[in-house]
């Protein structure tokens, strides 16, 4: 009997000892595994330094006082009406605990450096000898390059197979490419020089150099951690790209995807703080062999030559408090920034490299990218804003005054507005989250009144014509996973193209017209 | 006879309708807002790891769900999520999901 008892506690002790070992062994692995765990699950959209970015900022301070039942909770299910998917039966219960108190622990990292060399290092060459492609589309699509739309599809997980660039033919509405991204893609840009490159940026900062006759990517690299801005140059040799982390740009050659310079993003803010920086939109105009890119926490804009030894930069400063996206207008020669701090938009002379006006926006004016119309001998921008307060608005300027025209009430905040010359209506689509959140409203350009709401369904954003203005195609984007065609006079449903969790969508027109809703002439006119 | 059958069919017409006609316009925003955040407006995400609901039967969609809702059927998950819903709306899910296109 005594003989058992003794065996039965060695064996317990020995039982204990191995637990204590192996949870020891598993706590020392844990936090390391953890942040490898939110690195490849979460940080493509809550930011690779826990700082947010398209979703809330997940770190000890944020989260503090949460709790870690509810927040497992929404981990597990995900969250309505938003882009959280769930992730249940994807991680353990045990990983998705582990992710909360780790990022109960963890405060926001400062600004994880990317530098050029781990650019360099993150080049990869898909096709090795790029004179071995079709020499012509090896799709449909009659000579009309620009018909080509691509769309950003995210996927649900913000990264795995559902997120690609997906490119359709606007004549015909039917699927006629798609790119794997790995992870979200965020903008497509078509190279203006050549029709057969065009460029995909992912949440994840890496940059795909598409070749669209073939429908394959050629090249690759990863310019930061997170951020959307990237812009082409005119003669189509040189991509600039800006990241929210870290707080850094890059100027890429177009061709190679090789970078050749990098800058760090900093400067004095309207307030006279020295700040770093995200990066906030980047644009290359016809009119010069410049880019402006936007610093949005410095609150400013600047141009950078590339034709110029060494790439030079000149500031312009105190152009409002947190900058966002922009528009050209005047064959390219003026600019309208976006800054959501002090509602306005801001006027910037691209030739005099200065700010010329600040113009009232709507609460939170987010510009996307932007629309401009010419009505009666009148240049009218149009100006989305997200709305987060009573006034929900579209504002609309006379582009040639720098002018308020109207304030044109809508029924929610929106986001991005798409216009064409041939199109009688600007469309804005609605964000609020609830009900009006699968609905895009008509704005007639001669009116200036909203004459009529779409309910496109899914959350429905991000709406553009075809480059002969004939379609609208809007994203019916996550809880819808199509992108539905509308035809532009009739708004007559005409078609629907299955993808998964679709966002941006990008028309090839886009190098043509400059701004959506110009025609092609004011763009000649700059140059 | 003949009559009989008739009676009979009318009693079985007027049973059907005492029960509102699913609605695949319900049905599909039901969907939006319950479902397609796991199993997606048409199909799940491709790497997700929930089974499909386009084009399967009907009938056997609206007998899990009411199961998933009274409990009869166990799931942590479903349990906590097909609570909340009425006949009216298993019906109206079953409905839109059945006619989809896989």
């Amino acid at each position: 009997m005594k003989k058992t008892i003794t065996k039965r506690l060695n064996k317990s002790l020995l039982a204990s000892a191995i637990a204590v070992l192996l949870s020891s062994g598993m706590a020392m692995a844990k936090s390391d595994n953890m942040h490898q765990l939110y690195q490849d699950n979460c940080a493509s959209c809550h930011g690779s330094d826990h700082g947010g970015y398209l979703a809330p900022a997940l770190n000890a301070d944020t989260l503090k006082g949460r709790s870690p039942t509810a927040l497992r909770t929404i981990v597990m299910a995900g969250s309505f009406d938003t882009l959280m998917p769930p992730f249940y039966g994807k991680l353990s219960d045990d990983e998705i605990r582990g992710v909360i108190k780790h990022l109960q622990e963890t405060p926001k990292q400062p600004n994880p450096a990317w530098t050029i060399d781990d650019m360099k290092k993150s080049l990869k060459v898909y096709v090795k000898d790029e004179s071995s492609l079709p020499a012509k589309p090896t799709f449909q699509i009659d000579d009309k390059f620009e018909n080509l739309i691509g769309v950003a599809a995210r996927g649900k997980y913000g990264r795995g197979e559902g997120s690609k660039a997906i490119f359709i033919n606007s004549a015909t509405h039917q699927k006629v490419g798609e790119v794997s991204t790995g992870t979200a893609a965020h903008i497509i840009d078509f190279n203006p020089a050549n029709p057969r490159w065009a460029y995909v940026k992912t949440d994840t900062a890496e940059i795909f150099k598409v070749d669209l006759y073939s429908m394959q990517a050629t090249r690759s690299i990863k310019t930061g951690w997170n951020g959307p801005g990237m812009g082409v140059s005119r003669d189509g040799k040189y991509i600039m790209a800006g990241s929210f982390v870290p707080h850094n740009a890059v100027i890429l050659d177009a061709d190679t995807l090789e970078p050749l310079k990098t800058f760090e993003l900093e400067g004095i803010d309207p307030d006279g703080k020295h700040v770093s920086s995200d990066s906030g939109m980047i644009i290359g105009t016809p009119y010069a062999d410049i880019f402006a890119i936007a610093l949005e926490n410095a609150g400013q804009v600047w141009i950078v030559d590339y034709k110029k030894e060494g790439f030079p930069v000149t500031k312009i400063e105190k152009v409002g408090r947190h900058l966002h996206d922009a528009f050209l207008t005047h064959g390219g020669k003026k600019l309208m920034v976006a800054s959501y701090d002090d509602s306005i938009v801001a006027a910037i002379d691209l030739e005099e490299r200065k700010l010329i006006k600040q113009l009232p926006a709507g609460c939170v004016p987010h510009v996307g990218g932007g629309s401009a119309v010419k009505v009666d001998g009148r240049t009218l921008g149009f100006g989305t804003n997200f709305g987060d307060c009573d006034k929900m608005v579209v504002s609309v300027w006379d582009l040639d005054k720098m002018e308020v025209v109207k304030q044109i009430p809508v029924s929610g905040g929106t986001e991005s507005p798409a216009a064409h010359a041939n199109a009688p209506y600007v469309a804005v689509d609605i964000i609020s989250k609830d009900r009006r959140a699968r609905t895009v409203q008509l704005i007639d350009k001669k009116t200036l009144e909203v004459v009529k709401t779409l309910d496109v369904g899914g959350h429905a954003y991000f709406p553009e014509y075809s480059a002969d203005g004939k379609f609208l195609y809007i994203s019916a984007g996550y809880n819808g996973d199509e992108v539905v065609v509308y035809d532009s006079n009739t708004l007559q449903k005409v078609a629907s193209v299955p993808m998964e969790s679709p966002a941006g969508i990008f028309s090839r027109g886009r190098v043509k017209y400059m701004t959506r809703g110009l025609s092609p002439d004011e763009m000649e006119q700059g140059k | 006879m003949k009559l009989k059958y008739s009676v009979l069919l009318l009693a079985g017409l007027l049973a059907g309708g005492s029960a509102r006609a699913a609605s695949l316009y319900a049905g599909q925003a039901k969907a939006a807002a319950v479902c397609a955040q796991c199993h997606g407006i048409r199909n799940p995400s491709a790497d997700a790891p929930f089974p499909p609901l386009g084009g399967r039967d009907v009938e056997y969609l609206k007998t899990a769900i009411r199961q998933y809702r009274d409990l009869t059927r166990k799931s942590d998950i479903m349990n906590a999520i097909a609570g909340s819903l009425t006949d009216n709306d298993i019906n109206d899910i079953a409905s839109y999901y059945g006619s989809v296109k896989p």
